[in-house]
């Protein structure tokens, strides 16, 4: 069955697509209030026990928020705003780590690895 | 157990956590409720499993002994732990008539079943442990001891399933937040030991026939115990801010710590040393069943890792540059998800490859239903919503459904009907994981949130739903007073439910707490939560989650396989 | 040639030992090391509620801040050239600030050359004035925080919080909380020497 061969590099091709899909796709954001709540989403409020700004009703969260819209009101992008509270609060305040000399291993080493055992797999596949 | 009973306060435990006018069912379950009847049970679970495990008929004796040997020196250890620093049973110095109460969110039904079954679960590594212990030192890590080590590891596995499920149900309806994992430590915590658990449990169900990965399935033994020990650690010593925070003490901090050396450093010197070096060869091809378990087994690992290294990055980070990071979902859903993904891929496919060849019977219809299910996915969020995640999460579980659906017809002329769900087990497992990876990605990805602010009376429409606030209520009950808001869901004029959302004030605790108001149904729920109320308009929060109730579904189906293949020869 | 042949054997089979021997100790590797940095961790007895400040060793901020008692007067970054300052972030609202606040006459009496300024952050002038007026002003300089920018630039999130600024205009320490005598004595007063 010469379409089995062919089973793996579908299989390959199917993953690659939807990988590629990824980088692909941005969604466009219209208005004032999503890019509030994604951006709020992704900050920690600093006086509840792990819970995001978006979430928190607490009054730290509001007066970030409202520091959050005005911003967004001046047209300032994503990241400076991220930037502008990240020099205050530290990168604490970020749930996502930013990508910076001391956060590369966290980032690169899972994929590094998967990588790397994935290599050993096909030569040991292979050399069989 | 008694003292909280009786509301006996003269131990100090008890004081602490309960009060006389708790509901019996919490008096019960708040046992545990707290991090020395947590400890009490955790204790209690283990000599279950050593009891129930001295019934076992099967194994050497010298196997049994050694086996039973260990599990019971595991126990002296944790009895030292709880002896030292989490004694339940300390006196209250002064007579006090009246408890401190127990946290209200902490007051329900899943929350009460949670921590026994997760404990079930978690501490049931213990067993694999000393059973591989036991094993390698007397060096029978054979066919007997594949089967014994396989069943117990699928009864904790289910076990620590639905424990895990248990908490992000609760989380999902009590926190009120809409959503059910939120990367938080703990979470990640009960993750790692059942994803490890995961992989031995593949390992073991697939190699019964050839005895091979010896060496790999000792190794994965003695992991998923460490993960528990090391979890603990992290969840009781207060290292880590978590939403759900125990009584943190440094001093129980570094005792676990060094238990979780002891023993794990124990276990892994009595690895290097003792295990065999086994030359026997692997029939590895692209792709059959043993290079699938491979890949099975190194996806399952790296995100394992991957969740590791994110929950202790901040404490390393730390301790080297004492600036502090967080690392929450947005890491672990860009690197844990992806990684993941050619797991899913391949299990569509994987229980119905062989050992020998790499063809894969009826290979056409396979394809054809690869093709069919992209396409149909395509279609859908194209409609909807396009998003990436979406795609993918539909098109992922599509398949795998699809797949496994189409290997359960392909078997359907070799077998007696009678036994059905034994032969099938693989396969129904799956298709379990695909509805629960189609739930996962339409509740996430096209979830709609709507704001309001709604008089009595006024109606909202959502699409073609409308909701009516109908009404406002009070209610006393046992410990708390509630004042309920029911709303009326319609579909095209017709009315589906009642939904009410309510808030507690709780009279012992003095706290407020919101209940979300819940419409459950296949298709999506309605989730209404109650915000502050202003000149008689009520602010609310309308989630509506599309597909959300397939992962409780798609889980309970992988419970069941899972204690189903206890009974698989 | 033959020879040669079985070295090379010996030789790789050797190697592929010591390959095996180090896969096999990698796992009490990573424990020691995840241990350690653990214990590390637990011992220096960080607070998991109370993060280390992203100003510290930075440069203070830009201020301009209003003085409660006289709205003409107004603080700036160069009058605070060459001082050392110890900044507290306080309110009339916040409880565990009327804690504190004896602390601070004390601090002034021993070490009158450590210029004290007060900054009211989101507070009421009248709340503010009366707050002082009943429990003593034990500060140099009080500034008016109303709307909270001036806590903003500082990553102020709870009350009371204090820095120490050294003479180089550099914050060299934050502690979130209110302060008591024995962190000034084991924390603040070494960086004062």
């Amino acid at each position: 069955m010469k379409l089995n061969l062919y089973l793996n590099k579908i299989l390959l091709i199917l993953f690659v697509i939807c990988i590629l899909s990824i980088l692909f796709i941005k969604n466009a954001s219209a208005d004032i209030e999503s890019d509030l709540k994604k951006i709020s989403l992704k900050l920690r409020c600093m006086t509840c026990q792990n819970q995001t700004i978006y979430d928190s009703d607490s009054d730290f969260s509001k007066d970030i928020k409202n520091i959050i819209k005005d911003k967004l009101k001046n047209d300032e992008e994503e990241k400076e705003i991220l930037d502008f509270l990240i020099q205050r609060y530290g990168e604490y305040i970020v749930f996502e780590p930013q990508m910076n000399i001391k956060n590369i291993f966290l980032w690169y080493f899972p994929f590094v690895i998967l990588a790397l055992s994935l290599v050993f797999l096909i030569f040991r596949i292979k050399k069989n | 157990m008694f003292c909280y009973v009786l509301s006996d306060f003269s131990n100090y435990n008890v004081f602490q956590n309960s009060h006389s006018s708790k509901p019996m069912l919490y008096k019960i379950t708040g046992t545990w409720g707290n991090h020395e009847g947590s400890m009490l049970l955790w204790l209690l679970i283990m000599t279950f499993y050593n009891l129930f495990f001295s019934f076992n008929k099967k194994l050497d004796n010298d196997l049994k002994k050694l086996t039973i040997f260990f599990q019971a020196s595991l126990y002296i250890c944790f009895v030292l732990f709880v002896l030292f620093t989490s004694n339940p049973f300390l006196a209250t110095s002064i007579e006090i008539n009246e408890g401190l109460g127990l946290n209200p969110i902490l007051q329900d039904p899943a929350l009460a079943i949670h921590p026994p079954m997760l404990y079930i679960g978690y501490v049931g590594f213990s067993l694999v442990l000393s059973l591989a212990l036991a094993g390698l030192i007397l060096n029978k890590i054979d066919t007997k001891w594949i089967k014994i080590t396989k069943n117990w590891t699928l009864f904790c596995w289910s076990m620590l399933t639905g424990g895990i499920a248990l908490g992000s149900y609760w989380a999902y309806y009590e926190l009120g937040w809409g959503g059910w994992w939120f990367w938080d430590p703990v979470e990640n915590v009960s993750l790692m030991p059942w994803i490890a658990g995961l992989a031995l449990v593949h390992t073991l169900m697939i190699t019964q026939k050839e005895q091979l990965l010896k060496r790999w399935i000792v190794f994965l033994s003695i992991l998923c115990f460490s993960l528990s020990i090391f979890g603990t650690f992290l969840v009781r010593s207060g290292i880590l801010t978590s939403v759900h925070s125990f009584a943190a003490d440094s001093s129980r901090g570094i005792f676990i710590l060094i238990l979780f050396l002891v023993i794990t450093g124990f276990s892994f010197i009595i690895f290097i040393f003792k295990s065999t070096d086994s030359r026997e060869k692997l029939n590895l091809l692209f792709i059959n069943k043993s290079s699938a378990l491979i890949i099975n087994n190194i996806v399952m690992l790296v995100a394992c890792i991957t969740i590791l290294l994110g929950t202790i990055y901040p404490i390393i980070i730390e301790v080297i540059t004492n600036k502090r990071i967080s690392v929450g979902a947005p890491y672990f859903n860009m690197t844990v998800l992806p990684i993941l993904l050619p797991g899913f891929l391949l299990m569509s496919v994987a229980p119905a490859l062989s050992w020998q060849s790499n063809k894969l019977p009826k290979f056409k219809n396979y394809l054809i239903l690869f093709i069919v299910m992209s396409i149909l996915s395509s279609l859908i969020t194209y409609f909807t919503h396009f998003n990436a995640w979406g795609f993918i999460g539909i098109t992922l579980a599509l398949i795998v459904i699809g797949a496994s659906t189409l290997s359960i017809f392909h078997n359907y002329t070799k077998y007696n009907f009678k036994y059905f769900f034994l032969h099938n087990n693989a396969f129904i497992a799956h298709i379990g994981v695909g509805i629960a990876i189609l739930g996962v990605t339409c509740s996430s990805v096209f979830q709609t949130e709507h704001r309001h602010s709604l008089s009595i009376g006024e109606s909202v429409g959502i699409g073609e739903y409308s909701l009516k606030l109908e009404g406002t209520k009070i209610l006393e009950k046992n410990n708390y007073q509630e004042l309920l808001v029911s709303f009326s869901l319609y579909e095209k004029d017709e009315v589906l439910s009642k939904i009410k959302p309510s808030k507690r004030y709780y009279h012992v605790s003095k706290m407020i707490t919101t209940e979300a108001g819940i419409y459950h149904h296949w298709f999506q729920d309605f989730y209404i939560v109650l915000g502050g109320q202003k000149d008689n308009k009520w602010d609310i929060k309308i989630y509506q989650n599309p597909l959300i109730n397939f992962i409780w579904l798609g889980v309970m189906i992988m419970i069941l396989s899972g204690l189903i293949g206890i009974r698989k020869k | 040639m033959a020879r040669r042949d079985d070295n090379d054997i010996v030789w790789s089979y050797r190697n592929k030992k010591k390959m095996k021997k180090l896969i096999l100790s990698l796992p009490i590797i990573i424990i020691l090391l995840i241990s350690s940095f653990s214990l590390i961790y637990l011992l220096q007895k960080k607070d998991p509620n109370k993060p280390p400040s992203a100003l510290l060793d930075e440069n203070l901020p830009e201020i301009n801040l209003v003085n409660l008692f006289n709205e003409e007067e107004m603080l700036s970054n160069y009058d605070l050239k060459e001082k050392t300052v110890l900044i507290n972030f306080f309110a009339s609202w916040c409880a565990p600030c009327k804690v504190e606040h004896p602390l601070f006459f004390d601090i002034k009496k021993k070490y009158p050359s450590l210029y004290l300024i007060g900054i009211d952050h989101k507070d009421k002038k009248e709340d503010a004035l009366k707050y002082l007026n009943v429990g003593g002003n034990p500060y140099d300089y009080v500034g008016v925080d109303k709307k909270g920018s001036v806590g903003l630039e500082f990553g102020v999130f709870g009350l009371p919080e204090t820095f120490l600024v050294n003479s180089s205009g550099k914050i060299i320490y934050k502690y979130l909380g209110p302060l008591t005598k024995k962190v000034f004595e084991n924390e603040i007063k070494p960086l004062l020497k």
